[in-house]
Formats: structure tokens, C-alpha cells, sequence
């Protein structure tokens, strides 16, 4: 089991320097230069040349990347110049934001999209089934964007159920002490009620808006992969012994319906990350996601660089850890 | 099975725990005292900074704070236009700088420094000013203002006498020192902090310090209680960035925010429907321009150069695409400026004349050529395709490419487009500063490299001239000169769209577009 997971984790290696390689090859490829956007359009020429010199912009692309790369092994991600902040400063005031909201919104597609799925496997081609059928097709089709200008229109603007889409918590209201940045955890482990409930109010909304696709999607999964384990033979065995019907589904049929569900969700997650970008931008959720397209709009490289970084890693892991799962629920997978 | 079990069960009486134990301790709200609201203040803005110091920003967000951090050596004094507030630029006032003397050659200003702190307790001396002055010299941005503002030498003579030496007379200066650049900064703490300190905390003497900034969410500023001016009457003003334009506008109607800046056209009636709120729309420094490369066929044309202005619908600019807030711009200065003229703008949306001036240049049949859309603005994307119907009437195929922002900037630097669209704001409120960097055939943003011999002939002219109304009289010549030549369309100035509560008093509009907090009341 260990052996597997460090051969995994060593396979991760050679992932990892081709998308460093890449991601720096393809920034510096698109058009436009970082230097003008710094400057801003109003510098002239010998100022742009300053700041390409100040920035090594002026040197040959693979000097640049050998300065990159060993940056990256002294821990230095580099400075981002549309914050003014150091990359990691960056993060580390903005990754738990991202972390808490897709955990979220991953929390809640479970949450509604198994049950779902599972209803509808069994009542197939009932009511419930077609209902689930449309809503997952609504809940994949809709865009986020609109989604969310329609939340916040509705329950915040006309009906007030919610606070302001303005950041994770309120003006008046101190962020929880810090322990793992996640509002909601934070403030519970630190019992702290007034921050709790209004950092849930906050989060709800956003938290909803993102988890639709992926709940439209998993609950589609979970209906299929059902609809196959209840055909199989030890399912009508386990009827045949008697046992009561919901045992059957969610003892016997459930835990091997499930595998294919957790693929997905593991890589969802990873999705979802990205996904984030639309869904913070418009609840001015102070995330990882609006940091990354503001860097794309500024040109700015070293955030992004180091984004495509850690998503690759959070994503390989997330799926190591999926693997890993897969063994918990079904004996019968072992790792050598 | 027992194993999970047991696991769950360690789990819980362990979480419970924890809550046992943390939840008697005190917590960061567990005493919430109760804010005096009309002393706080909201403000949305889009964007949330790039940094604090004065002399590298240039974005809204930054200089606003940077503005509000600090004082300058003068300011300007405020005028009423139409029932709203807004900095005279010709008025210099004394700031940090009680009063000051200009040399007959208009060569040395020396300046007399007013009793001051800064916020770290260090008083404001001669030589702060020296310091704040050499880093605006050493910085990336704000160098090339430096030299804008000619200055040669800037010596401490005493405590608090500060001489500044120019290269050359230069009616811009005193203007020039008052804008946010030119910052005067705290040396004695700034010299014992880390390098970068400047760019993530402020050093200054204004009404406000800077709590925290955190570009993703917000920005926090205190009042500065022993401001020399006195303690500002608003005590915390959040910037809270909020990207979305239309949740600015939300938020605003809600009540969630005093102020919104930069409120999209389109919503302006609906805030002015809310009894609450108040919209100030003031004319800026803004103006949108169409620029045409001269080098390119058939625009090294006069004529075909004229027929284009000919044929833009300036109304359905202003009226469909800016909801009317914004104004024909009708001269290729704004016409807030000092010395503004529309002499020589014979422009209207006229496609017959359009017609005849195209034959008159040899293209009866009219001529296909590209335009590029620089991304980010709503406003840009509707007038290239309004442009561009209009333009089809007369036979002319305008091809509208669109082009991301870095992208478009950095082709623009390059002069390698044949025709966009770009704005431009004047932070001197001067047409030599204007014309000097636009249309002044060395200028360094001249879209194209226009090149009139005789508009810059009158514009060095100008530059040494020390009677105001001369200089006026001369660059009123040039923008006819230029009005001509029709090196540009010229499309619209914005409006400056502000929206506040009823009860938001102290809103000034400037060329910066700054706001400055110290005024505002509630």
C-alpha cells in the first residue's frame, strides 16, 4: 500500500516539470507584454524599457526559465505585479477562501445529487426520475454567471435573505481567530457563533451557484451506475434471502455503485478550483479564482505559473487519494 | 464494522472537545461594540490595487489611497460648476507648504514648510522633501514625471526651506506637485524599513492611514486624529473592490455602500429612481478618440481622414452607447481644460459630404480597411459596430478585430495597427502636458506619430511662454491647426459617474479622478 502510494507520488515527478515547462513556454508566448500593462498606457517607451530590464523581460526565454526554475527550488514563486504582493502571499491570503468554497459546494452537490441519483435508480421511470432528469439537465446547462446575477438579484437585492455579495464575512464582524483559514471551521472550533452564522450566510450562495454542475453531473452518474449494480445477480440474491429493499440499496447495491461516482468527484474537485473563477468574480469572493484572471488580464506571469502548478499538484493528489479510496469500498481492489 | 465505529465515536468526543474547550475562551467578536455609522463610510470600487506607493501607481485604486495617505506640497482650490464641486487646477493652494517664492526667471521655487507631522510622530522637514523628491526620481512610474516637471536639484536649505532648481521655466510645475506622485513620504522611517516597504505600507502626514489592504476584498483607513488641517469628520472608510459593475450598483441601491464609483451609463436612471441616492455626473479629463495610421493607405489622405469624421453618428454615440453620459468631444483637448477651443471643428454626421469627400479623393467606390477593438470596455465594442454601419452607408468596409488588452496596448506602443479606438485621461489639467504627449510630434503617446511642423513650433512656443493668456491664445492655434488635419475622430469626453447616498456631503470632482475622503461627511 505505501510502496504504491510513493510509486504514485514519484510518477507525479516528470507530470510536474512538463507543465512548468509549458505553462512558462506558453505565457510568454501570447502576445502582449507585461511591461506596457505595468507601466500603464499612458508611459513612454524609455520607462517600458526599465521596467523589461527591472523584470529580465529583456533576456533570452531560457535564461528566463533557468531563473524561474531556480527561484522555484529556493521556494520563491515570484512577486505579483498587479498586487504588489509576493505569489505566496498572495495564496496564502486567498487559497482557504477558494478551499472553503469548493469544499462547499462539493459538500452540497453530494449532499442532494446522491440521494438523487439514488431515488431515481430505483424509481426509475417514475415522476421523481423525470424530475431529477430535468433539473440535472437545467443544473448542467445553465451558466454560472447568469446563475449567480440572478441569486444575488433575487435574494439579496429584491427579497434580503442574504448578506451583500462583498467577501466572505461582514464589515462589522471579525473573521474568526485563524486555525485553518475556513471561516466555517474556524469559527466553529473557536465557538464562535456570530461569526459562524454570518460567514454561512456568506458562503451559501456562492457555495449553491458552483455546485450545480457538478451536482447535475454526479447525480446523473449515481443513477447509472445504480441502474447497473441493481441488475446484477447478488442483488437479486440479497432479495432473494429476503432482506429488506432498503438494506439491499444501500448496503449491498450503494457501496459499488459508488466507485464511479468518486472518480468523478475527485475530479470535479479539480474543476471546480478552476470553475471558481466565474463564481468568485461575480460574489467578490476573495479567492484564488478572480486572482488568476485578473493576473491573465494583467499579464501578469508568476501567479499564473504557479497556479497551473498547484492545481496539477492538488489535482494529482485529490486522485491519489480517490485511488486509495477505491480500496476501502471494494475489497477487491488491491494495491501492490 | 466496530473499527468504524469506534473511529466515528473518537472523532466526535474529540470535536466536541475542542469546542468545549475553545468555545469558554473569548473569540475575535466576542466583544462587538457597536459602530457609530456616521462616522464610517462604504465605497465600492472595481478594482482592488496594485500598490502604495506613490510614485509607482497608476491605477484608480492606488492612487486614491495613495492620495488619501499622504500630502503634497500644494493642492488646488475648488470651484462650483453647475451646483457640483470640482478642483480648480489654475487655483495653487498651500499644503504642506505654507507658501513659496518663484525666482524672476521662473527658474528656482522655494517653498516654506508649515508645522506638520507624519503619522509615525517625525515631523515634516526640508529634508523629507528632499527624499520624497529623489524617489520619485529613482521610481519606474512616477520618473518620467519627474522629468515632465523639469526639475533639476531639490536642496533642503534650512528645517523647513526647501528649494527646488528647473532645467527650464515651466508653467506646469506647481500643478504637477500636487498630484499624487509627488507625495511627500516619511524618509526617517521609510530608511529603517526593508526595501519594498513603500509598496505595502504607507509612510505619509495626510488625514488617513492605511489599516490593511488585501486587493482581493478590501482596504481600510483610519482617520488620522491629529491631522494638521484637523481630524477628518469621517473616522473609518472601507474600499470595498467589487468587480462586478452591476453589483456596484446593487449594493448602492441596497444601502450596502455610501458611494460607487464608476457606475455603468446604463444604470443612471435607475439610481436616480431611488429617492435615497444622489447621482453626480461631472464632465472628466476622459475623451475616447479614433486614431488613424497616416502611414497607411488611404489614410495618409486629408480628405479621406475628413470623410470618416463625416460620417460618425456623434449623437447615437453619446445618446445609445453612453446613456448620455458623456459629451461630444469636439476639439483634441477636453473641454474642461483651460485654453479649450472648438475653432475649426466643422465635423457632424453629415454622409453626403462624407460621399463627396471620398470622390474628391479618388475613392468613389470607397475602400475596406481593418480596425482593431482593444478588450475591457463595453462602450468601445458598441461604437465599432455603430461606426461601422454608419461607415457601410458611404461604401467604406470597416473589419472590426478584436484584440485582448495586453495585446492591444502593447500594438498600440508599436504603432503597428491602422485604426482603433483609445482613451486617454490628463491628470494635468493643461493642454501642454495634453497636446505635448499626444499630438507634439515627439510626444510619447502620440498614437501615430503625427507630425505638424508647424503645430510644434507653436507648442515649444508655448511651453516658454509665462503669460497665461498668450500660451492660451497659442495652443487654441494648434487645436486648429490640428482640427485640420483630422489626425483623430474625436468621439466623446466621459462623464465622471459617481452615486451616493442623499446624505453623502464633500464629494469634489479631479482631473485624477481621486477621490478624497478628508472632505466627505455624513
Amino acid at each position: 500500500m505505501f510502496g504504491y502510494i510513493l510509486r504514485r507520488l514519484l510518477y507525479m515527478i516528470p507530470g510536474f516539470i512538463g507543465i512548468i515547462l509549458i505553462t512558462f513556454v506558453l505565457s510568454r508566448v501570447l502576445p502582449g507584454d507585461p511591461a506596457v500593462m505595468i507601466a500603464g498606457e499612458q508611459a513612454p517607451p524609455d520607462v517600458i524599457a526599465k521596467i523589461r530590464v527591472e523584470l529580465g523581460l529583456d533576456q533570452p526565454i531560457y535564461i528566463q526559465f533557468v531563473d524561474y526554475v531556480k527561484k522555484l527550488f529556493q521556494g520563491d514563486f515570484g512577486t505579483a505585479w498587479h498586487t504588489g504582493h509576493t505569489v505566496l502571499q498572495d495564496f496564502s491570503s486567498r487559497l482557504p477562501a477558494t478551499v472553503e468554497l469548493t469544499l462547499a459546494s462539493i459538500f452540497i452537490a453530494i449532499l442532494i445529487a446522491i440521494p438523487v441519483g439514488i431515488i431515481a435508480a430505483v424509481k426509475k421511470e417514475s415522476i421523481l426520475d423525470h424530475i431529477s432528469r430535468v433539473f440535472s439537465l437545467i443544473g448542467a446547462c445553465v451558466p454560472i454567471f447568469w446563475l449567480g446575477l440572478m441569486f444575488i438579484f433575487l435574494f439579496y437585492s429584491k427579497w434580503g435573505f442574504f448578506p451583500a455579495p462583498m467577501g466572505r464575512i461582514s464589515d462589522g464582524i471579525n473573521p474568526p481567530t485563524a486555525i485553518t483559514g475556513l471561516y466555517i471551521l474556524d469559527s466553529l472550533l473557536s465557538g464562535d457563533m456570530i461569526a459562524f452564522k454570518d460567514s454561512l450566510m456568506h458562503l451559501i450562495l456562492p457555495a449553491i451557484c458552483l455546485s450545480t454542475g457538478t451536482m447535475a453531473i454526479v447525480a446523473r452518474m449515481m443513477r447509472s451506475s445504480m441502474l447497473e449494480v441493481i441488475g446484477q445477480d447478488y442483488i437479486r440474491t440479497a432479495r432473494a434471502k429476503g432482506m429488506r429493499e432498503s438494506k439491499v440499496i444501500m448496503k449491498h447495491a450503494l457501496s459499488n455503485a459508488f466507485i464511479p461516482t468518486l472518480t468523478l468527484l475527485g475530479l470535479q474537485f479539480g474543476f471546480l478550483i478552476g470553475g471558481a473563477v466565474i463564481t468568485e468574480t461575480i460574489f467578490s469572493w476573495p479567492g484564488v479564482g478572480g486572482y488568476i484572471t485578473d493576473s491573465i488580464l494583467a499579464t501578469d506571469y508568476a501567479p499564473i505559473q504557479a497556479f497551473t502548478l498547484m492545481s496539477a499538484i492538488v489535482f494529482s493528489i485529490v486522485n491519489l487519494i480517490v485511488d486509495v479510496l477505491y480500496g476501502a469500498l471494494d475489497p477487491r481492489i488491491r494495491y501492490e | 464494522m466496530l473499527g468504524k465505529k469506534k473511529w466515528m465515536s473518537s472523532l466526535a468526543v474529540l470535536l466536541t472537545g475542542a469546542l468545549f474547550v475553545t468555545g469558554c475562551a473569548s473569540n475575535a467578536n466576542s466583544n462587538q461594540g457597536n459602530q457609530d455609522t456616521r462616522k464610517t463610510m462604504t465605497i465600492a470600487y472595481s478594482d482592488g490595487g496594485q500598490t502604495l506607493d506613490p510614485a509607482e501607481a497608476s491605477d484608480l485604486t492606488s492612487d486614491t489611497m495613495t492620495m488619501n495617505a499622504y500630502d503634497q506640497l500644494v493642492t488646488y482650490g475648488v470651484k462650483t460648476v453647475d451646483g457640483n464641486q470640482k478642483a480648480d487646477t489654475e487655483d495653487i493652494k498651500p499644503m504642506l507648504a505654507s507658501e513659496w517664492k518663484v525666482s524672476a526667471d521662473g527658474k528656482t521655487y522655494t517653498f516654506i514648510l508649515r508645522d506638520a507631522k507624519f503619522h509615525s510622530g517625525n515631523p515634516v522637514d526640508a529634508e523629507s522633501v528632499v527624499y520624497s523628491m529623489n524617489h520619485v526620481k529613482n521610481s519606474q512610474n512616477g520618473s518620467f514625471m519627474y522629468q515632465m516637471a523639469s526639475i533639476k536639484k531639490v536642496t533642503a536649505k534650512d528645517d523647513k526651506t526647501v528649494v527646488i532648481e528647473l532645467n527650464r521655466p515651466n508653467h506646469m510645475f506647481l500643478q504637477m506637485i500636487g498630484m499624487y506622485t509627488f507625495s511627500i513620504i516619511d524618509g526617517k522611517t521609510v530608511k529603517t524599513k526593508p526595501k519594498d516597504y513603500l509598496k505595502t505600507n504607507t509612510a505619509g502626514s495626510g488625514p488617513y492611514k492605511v489599516d490593511s489592504w488585501d486587493p482581493a476584498s478590501q482596504a481600510v483607513l483610519s482617520a488620522n486624529t491629529s491631522y494638521w488641517q484637523g481630524a477628518p469628520k469621517i473616522s473609518k472608510v472601507t474600499m470595498k473592490f467589487i468587480k462586478e459593475p452591476s453589483n456596484r450598483v446593487m449594493l448602492l441601491n441596497k444601502g450596502d455602500v455610501d458611494l460607487a464609483i464608476e457606475i455603468p451609463p446604463k444604470d443612471v436612471d435607475s439610481i436616480k429612481k431611488n429617492a435615497k441616492l444622489n447621482v453626480t455626473s461631472t464632465p472628466s479629463n476622459r475623451i475616447l478618440y479614433f486614431a488613424f495610421n497616416e502611414k497607411v493607405k488611404p489614410f495618409d489622405n486629408a480628405k479621406v481622414r475628413q470623410a470618416i469624421n463625416y460620417a460618425i453618428p456623434y449623437d447615437q454615440l453619446v445618446h445609445d452607447v453612453m446613456y448620455d453620459q458623456a459629451k461630444q468631444l469636439k476639439s483634441s483637448i477636453p473641454s474642461s481644460m483651460p485654453g479649450y477651443t472648438e475653432d475649426g471643428f466643422v465635423y457632424k454626421h453629415d454622409l453626403n459630404k462624407a460621399k463627396q469627400l471620398l470622390k474628391e479623393a479618388g475613392l468613389p467606390n470607397g475602400f475596406t480597411f481593418d480596425f482593431t477593438l482593444g478588450s475591457g470596455f463595453d462602450d468601445w465594442k458598441d461604437d465599432a459596430v455603430l461606426i461601422q454601419a454608419e461607415l457601410r452607408k458611404i461604401g467604406v468596409t470597416m473589419n472590426i478585430k478584436p484584440m485582448a488588452r495586453p495585446e492591444f496596448l502593447t500594438a498600440v506602443n508599436q504603432k503597428t495597427l491602422t485604426t482603433y479606438i483609445s482613451k486617454w485621461t490628463s491628470f494635468v489639467n493643461d493642454p501642454g502636458y495634453h497636446l505635448g504627449l499626444l499630438l507634439y510630434s515627439k510626444g510619447s503617446s502620440n498614437a501615430f506619430s503625427y507630425n505638424n511642423a508647424q503645430v510644434d513650433k507653436l507648442w515649444e512656443q508655448a511651453e516658454i511662454e509665462k503669460d497665461k493668456q498668450k500660451r492660451e491664445a497659442l495652443y487654441k492655434q494648434m487645436q486648429v491647426l490640428i482640427n485640420a488635419d483630422a489626425p483623430w475622430v474625436y468621439l466623446y469626453e466621459y462623464n465622471r459617474v459617481v452615486g451616493s447616498k442623499k446624505e453623502v456631503k464633500g464629494y469634489i470632482t479631479y482631473p485624477d479622478e481621486c477621490i478624497r475622503f478628508f472632505p466627505l461627511s455624513k
